[in-house]
């Protein structure tokens, strides 16, 4: 038997960790039931979204205008996703929160915490499991992607591997979430209610506050679906990027102060505090960095070239003044159209609300409601579109600058119409999928070699050979 | 292929002195809500002795054991190795704590959990098989940790312990879920670890298996102590000529 030493240090090795903690995930049976229902969830989604993108192709055909307007990625990416996206949003919690429940159930946490790692690094492996049971649980997603090119289907690598990371970081959030629950709460039911609270409350937000003006308009972006909606636009922001980066960190802090047991109640409350604090100041600092990129292919968030490189040398502040409500969908309309471009491309904005309490209600009689007004220079402009041909032209007024040539053929996004026929993929998402996984699980469930039964002398023989 | 090395070389050198008072426990007090678990709680752990930790239910056992640990935050009192103030966070370098009626890691077949904490303390393959035979192992290792019977579940939990290479181990009940056969087995493998120099803490509600295998004891009643020492020591203090830890433990408490 091992003789004793007199202090264990505090550097065992990661891997062991590491290994221990994908290990019980895969020996879990969350993760392989929820990816048996992924199977058909996300195989209708795609099933879907292949024939209605069939029969809008097939339309295209006859009128060519319209295939233009085909992208894959509202078409069937981000649909098929969909699916996905249920799965995490209510399946997803039960696997994270295994992953630190079950221990803290069994007790064996009480083992664990005594092991010679850092809470943050236990907590650090954990994360990793939840990465890792992830990526398993998008390979049905994933495989829709390659039967989507196998059918003959356009991707635009860009924009696919955009919403896919716009998805990973929405999977890890509500990871890290899953994981700040059970460290929080003592039951593994407790923390899923948390989790659900978070997941379902976003839903929430979504549907009732994120039209409404005031502090509840607002409440609207913290949602967690707020998260992948930015990604699914295809734009890809560094802003938010570093927000959900630093909120997932945030919980996963949050969960490692809430894990050892031998510290004070009140101890975990003053470092929480300062962990909120801290991720509350990067998020907010996060909210400052202006660069993002349009990953899409048909440069939806994004002016022409010849009109980008023209606004991005305005080098004055450009205010926007809307009258509008912030529910009204002329709002929206410009939002999209319009302001969000800007505010990507001009170096100098600020975008505001005329009033402070308008709504479309009691705006009605308000003359000026609907105006939007540009100041540049010292001069102003006022428009009621909400379209960038009539903007756009009035701003190169207001700034002096001749209106930009549009260059001729390049650029143009053709669109990808394809007529396939779905039904070929529903043998794998409902037979040979499902078949792979119960495969999977019943080799992850085999017992290993053993290897302690040896005695000394055998295993010196064995060592020595 | 060459022979690993059956310890590092570290442990070798750093191998704590076989006498001497390795822990110190200090006015230790424990408080739920106007309940007193531990009142100033105080006694010594010295290299080598197996000390037994021995009281009624709800006298306050396990609660001692788990705030010497620094598993459950106390609310006064300190801690003391060789001599220094050793704080919650750093106990777990010196001290490893097995509590009663755990079942880990339920889906782990067994040998992959003491692989695991094999890996963790750097254990040579040869001391895990030693202390699996030890222990008695052999026959659950590619079993699931969740079909193990109470008494391989405690066997699991044992080699654990020894796996680590702590100079104390806090053992809450270690004889639970053992006949009279296996429990003087096990009292055995614990008399070997002693002897290489550990020191053991074994928090024990059978008097007769505490009489066999302690060295010294301490009586815990309502979260005081009632008494420290050796049997005789005790006999002196309850003023008994004869008798066993029984009788000594019954005028005591």
């Amino acid at each position: 038997m091992r003789s004793p030493e007199a202090a264990v240090p505090l550097d065992a090795p990661f891997g062991p960790l590491l290994a221990k903690e994908l290990r019980e995930m895969a020996s879990g049976r969350p993760l392989w039931t929820m990816l048996l229902m992924l199977c058909p969830l996300v195989g209708f989604s795609f099933f879907q979204a292949v024939s209605l993108y069939g029969e809008t192709s097939a339309t295209a055909l006859t009128s060519p205008g319209l295939a233009s307007a085909l992208s894959p990625l509202d078409g069937v990416l981000v649909p098929t996703f969909g699916g996905f996206y249920v799965a995490v949003t209510l399946l997803f919690p039960f696997v994270a929160i295994r992953v630190l429940g079950n221990e803290k159930e069994s007790g064996a946490l009480r083992l664990l915490i005594q092991l010679p790692y850092r809470p943050p690094t236990l907590i650090g492996a954990k994360l990793v499991a939840v990465f890792a049971a992830w990526l398993i649980a998008s390979i049905p997603a994933l495989s829709a992607l390659a039967i989507w090119e196998f059918m003959g289907g356009h991707l635009f690598v860009a924009e696919t591997l955009n919403l896919v990371l716009g998805h990973l970081l929405y999977g890890l959030l509500v990871g890290a979430i899953a994981l700040f629950a059970a460290a929080l709460t003592e039951s593994a039911a407790t923390a899923a209610i948390v989790t659900l609270g978070f997941t379902l409350g976003s839903w929430v937000i979504d549907f009732a506050a994120a039209s409404q003006p005031d502090l509840l308009g607002w409440s609207s972006r913290l949602s967690l679906t707020q998260t992948l909606h930015t990604f699914e636009l295809g734009l890809l922001s560094l802003s938010l990027v570093v927000g959900v980066l630093a909120a997932i960190l945030g919980f996963a802090a949050l969960a490692a102060i809430w894990l050892p047991m031998g510290a004070t109640v009140r101890i975990k409350l003053v470092r929480s505090l300062i962990c909120l604090v801290a991720t509350c100041l990067v998020m907010v600092a996060a909210t400052q960095i202006r660069w993002s990129a349009d990953a899409t292919e048909d440069r939806r968030n994004s002016f022409s070239l010849a009109d980008q490189q023209a606004l991005a040398h305005l080098s004055d502040q450009l205010t926007v003044t809307v009258h509008l409500a912030p529910e009204d969908p002329r709002y929206a309309d410009l939002r999209t159209s319009v302001l969000s471009k800007l505010e990507r491309v001009i170096p100098r904005i600020v975008i505001r609300f005329a009033g402070d309490q308008q709504s479309v209600v009691g705006s009605a009689s308000d003359e000026s409601y609907g105006e939007v007004e540009y100041s540049y220079g010292g001069r102003s402009a006022v428009s009621r579109s909400t379209g960038t041909e009539e903007v756009l032209p009035l701003l190169y007024g207001l700034a002096n600058v001749p209106l930009p040539v549009p260059a001729t053929g390049a650029g143009d996004y053709p669109g990808y119409s394809l007529v396939a026929a779905p039904w070929i993929a529903l043998p794998w998402f409902v037979g040979g999928l499902p078949l792979l996984v119960w495969v999977a699980w019943w080799r992850s469930r085999r017992a290993p070699a053993i290897k302690y039964t040896s005695s000394q002398k055998e295993i010196s023989r064995e060592h020595l050979t | 292929m060459l022979m690993r090395s059956r310890m590092p070389d570290k442990a070798q050198i750093a191998t704590p002195p076989a006498s001497g008072v390795a822990l110190r426990v200090d006015a230790l007090t424990k408080r739920y809500g106007p309940q007193t678990a531990l009142a100033d709680v105080a006694f010594t752990v010295e290299a080598g002795e197996v000390l037994g930790l021995i009281g009624p239910n709800g006298a306050g056992k396990t609660t001692l054991l788990e705030a010497v640990a620094g598993v459950l935050p106390a609310d006064s009192g300190t801690i003391f190795w060789h001599g220094a103030p050793l704080p919650p966070a750093l106990r777990r370098r010196s001290i490893f704590y097995l509590p009663d009626g755990l079942r880990p890691w339920r889906d782990q077949y067994v040998e992959r959990v003491l692989a695991f904490f094999a890996g963790v303390y750097r254990t040579s393959d040869l001391d895990v098989a030693d202390t699996v035979r030890a222990v008695g192992l052999a026959p659950v290792l590619n079993k699931r940790v969740l079909a193990l019977s109470k008494g391989y579940a405690r066997r699991l939990m044992l080699a654990l312990a020894l796996i680590t290479p702590h100079p104390l181990l806090l053992m809450d009940e270690p004889f639970d879920g053992f006949d009279l056969r296996q429990t003087r087995e096990i009292m055995d493998v614990l008399r070997k670890v002693a002897a290489q120099g550990r020191s053991l803490v074994l928090a024990i509600h059978q008097l007769l298996d505490a009489d066999r295998i302690c060295d010294r004891f301490v009586l815990l009643a309502e979260g005081h102590v009632r008494g420290v020492g050796t049997l005789g020591d005790l006999r002196e203090r309850a003023g008994i000529l004869s008798g066993g830890l029984e009788e000594v433990f019954l005028a005591l408490t």
